[in-house]
């Protein structure tokens, strides 16, 4: 397994750089992990979108709505996609396990899409 | 012959053998390999998948295992050909279908450009009668004297592993749509001919997880998301919370569960998940809410879709059973089903059959208008554009057309709901009572010549974009047409795997052409009791009139 190194120490990801252990999270691994691909220095709103991904899915086990989010954390409509472009991106950046079963696709780069088997 | 005919339409008619490279083909078809590469196939099921459903139903799945598409060996147990001709003389003992299309097939081409993977890939073995005949082939060189005793003359073929690699290649670039079988001039229905040789790559376990995953899922949790019913709750009341800052009505009707209730509501599951489905069902709740209809939602039941139906019929079946097993339990008297493609094509074919009948339940009959949907007699299910056009057309729903006018709406007709059970009225009503701007699309491009948006059967997923993009070209050409000459900005549909597919096919081939269903316009022109004025639509988007 490769290892991702942080401020604090180093953690165990996998070949798609999602974190193999939930209970390895913290911030500094999150900016870690954001950095891995290819973002700079999370700031607060992102921060409050990754903290928020964390809770809802310790609660509902799934990827919520994106209006959901924003709205719990009073930021605007579109606040994953603006922020992280790819919101599957704010998933892994909040170490939480990759999604099976959907995914969120693009064709161009700068949208992206949520597909899901229905 | 062909000249004359060019002559006649003053058109130039290419003479070259082939149109995508020049070359002279120098092998008969089924010499050519079929070639893996990655972007041409879908990821194989994982093991604990392929167990789960080999637990479920012992026999149908294959062996679990870890198997790569692109190497030689994909670990078929040793007797594979001895199951498939098995399996094959099974279904033509069962299926009487399955025997007249093997046989009957005349080779005329009527079907060979009507394929929309032919159109987009160039590719001659997805000319239906093609993607048959890697059936067929084998079919003759075991269940035909002619075959048995003259071999390859009489275009019969042993089955090999290269037969094998052949049918995972073009069963999963047919999209079961029927369009060709609309034009052929025997009905062959070439998808029963991909569902058959889909079953039979099942019973050695050669399968694609986009598939397997979703079933396994709405198996065990009620969804193909694995949505928990806590889940599915929390989600379809947050769009409460959206609908109320849309119109500034608190919806008091919607439920879970809830035993007694008039009608039991089935919606495929993306509807509370994904964007633009969320959208549409806002639309769904607030027509009921408008009414005031005695329904409920279950979550055990929380899954319009079935992905069985893309893999063997004792999935399918048992994964339509929940709907009539909660039906039952909440004792209601009918079943109303949302917008889904699929969905539709299982209840209006197979369900009756295969889970019915439903002597419980009631003669749907619509309690504002009192009509009675006897054409839901066998299956007491009716779909809710049909509930919804009759409403209008009584006179019962308050619409305010003019909501939808920044919209310039086309309909696209599912495959399944247009050629599977003949709905393509009433979405259209709908559409022209709900928006002054509709315009259809080529006629040769809707109705039950509608083309697939090329995602279809379980073929959504991420890794064949480029597939994707070109089996729903002709698709999007026609939307394109439509946005050149009248400004479409709207595609509008009554399918869920439609809603998700078509905007990234728009993404890619008509940016400016958004993807809705049609009961979000609904929604968007219902004029609630209690609304404040309207400023959004249910996206959040001004109103004509509200921008800036």
């Amino acid at each position: 397994m490769p290892q991702l190194t942080y401020a604090g120490g180093s953690v165990e990801i996998d070949d798609q750089g999602y974190l193999v252990n939930l209970a390895d999270w913290n911030e500094d691994v999150a900016q870690a992990v954001a950095t891995r691909e290819g973002m700079d220095q999370l700031d607060e709103a992102m921060l409050e979108v990754i903290r928020f991904l964390r809770s809802y899915y310790q609660k509902f086990n799934a990827f919520p709505i994106l209006n959901y989010v924003c709205k719990n954390i009073h930021q605007p409509r579109n606040c994953v996609s603006d922020e992280f472009i790819n919101p599957e991106k704010a998933w892994k950046i909040a170490g939480l396990p990759k999604m099976e079963g959907f995914h969120f696709i693009s064709t161009d780069g700068r949208h992206y899409v949520m597909e899901a088997p229905s | 012959m062909a000249d004359t005919k060019a002559a006649e339409m003053k058109v130039k008619v290419v003479k070259e053998p082939s149109l995508m490279t020049g070359a002279v083909p120098t092998r008969d078809w089924w010499d050519v390999e079929a070639i893996f590469k990655p972007g041409n196939y879908c990821y194989p099921a994982k093991k604990s998948i392929a167990e789960y459903h080999g637990k479920n139903l012992p026999g149908l799945f294959g062996e679990p295992r870890d198997w790569e598409i692109e190497s030689d060996d994909w670990q078929l147990p040793e007797n594979w050909k001895e199951i498939i001709i098995n399996g094959i003389k099974e279904r033509l003992d069962k299926f009487r279908s399955l025997k007249i299309f093997m046989d009957c097939c005349v080779r005329c081409g009527a079907c060979a450009d009507k394929c929309h993977f032919f159109l987009g890939t160039g590719d001659p073995k997805n000319m239906p009668v093609l993607r048959a005949e890697l059936f067929r082939s084998v079919y003759r060189n075991d269940f035909t004297t002619a075959g048995r005793i003259l071999g390859e003359i009489a275009g019969a073929r042993p089955m090999t592993f290269k037969v094998l690699k052949e049918w995972f290649m073009y069963f999963y670039q047919c999209t079961e749509c029927r369009r060709c079988s609309v034009f052929c001039p025997y009905g062959i229905d070439t998808a029963e001919v991909t569902m058959m040789g889909r079953e039979l790559l099942h019973l050695v376990g050669v399968n694609t997880n986009w598939i397997l995953e979703p079933a396994a899922n709405s198996n065990r949790t009620g969804n193909h998301l694995g949505l928990q019913p806590h889940t599915f709750k929390e989600n379809a009341e947050f769009l409460i919370d959206d609908i109320e800052d849309a119109t500034g009505v608190r919806l008091q009707n919607l439920n879970f569960n809830r035993k007694g209730a008039e009608v039991l509501f089935i919606i495929p599951s993306a509807d509370v998940f994904a964007d633009p489905g969320i959208f549409t069902f806002m639309g769904y709740i607030m027509l009921f809410e408008h009414i005031g209809l005695d329904y409920t939602i279950s979550t055990y039941a929380s899954e319009g879709g079935n992905f069985g139906l893309f893999t063997h019929n004792s999935l399918m079946k048992k994964l339509n059973a929940k709907m009539y097993a909660e039906a039952k339990r909440l004792g209601v008297k009918w079943i109303l089903g949302g917008e889904c493609g699929h969905m539709w094509r299982v209840i209006h074919q197979y369900m009756n059959t295969m889970n019915g009948p439903a002597d419980f339940l009631e003669m749907p009959k619509s309690p504002i208008t009192g009509t009675v949907f006897d054409n839901a007699a066998a299956t007491k299910m009716v779909h809710i554009s049909e509930f919804t056009a009759d409403l209008i057309h009584h006179g019962k729903l308050k619409i305010d057309k003019s909501r939808n006018d920044n919209q310039i709406v086309t309909f696209h007709d599912s495959c399944n709901t247009a050629r599977g059970m003949g709905l393509m009225e009433e979405p259209r009503y709908i559409l022209n009572s709900v928006c002054n701007n509709f315009h259809e699309m080529p006629e040769n491009t809707i109705r039950d010549k509608t083309f697939c948006c090329g995602s279809g059967t379980g073929l959504n997923t991420g890794e064949i974009m480029d597939l994707r993009m070109r089996a729903g070209l002709p698709r999007a050409n026609a939307v394109k047409y439509v946005a050149e000459r009248h400004g479409v900005n709207m595609l509008s549909c009554v399918c869920a795997i439609d809603r998700a597919t078509l905007l990234a096919l728009n993404q890619y081939w008509n940016p400016e052409v958004q993807v809705c269903g049609v009961s979000e316009l609904v929604g968007n022109a219902l004029i609630m009791e209690g609304e404040k004025e309207r400023e959004t639509d249910l996206r959040g988007e001004p109103l004509p009139g509200m921008e800036g």
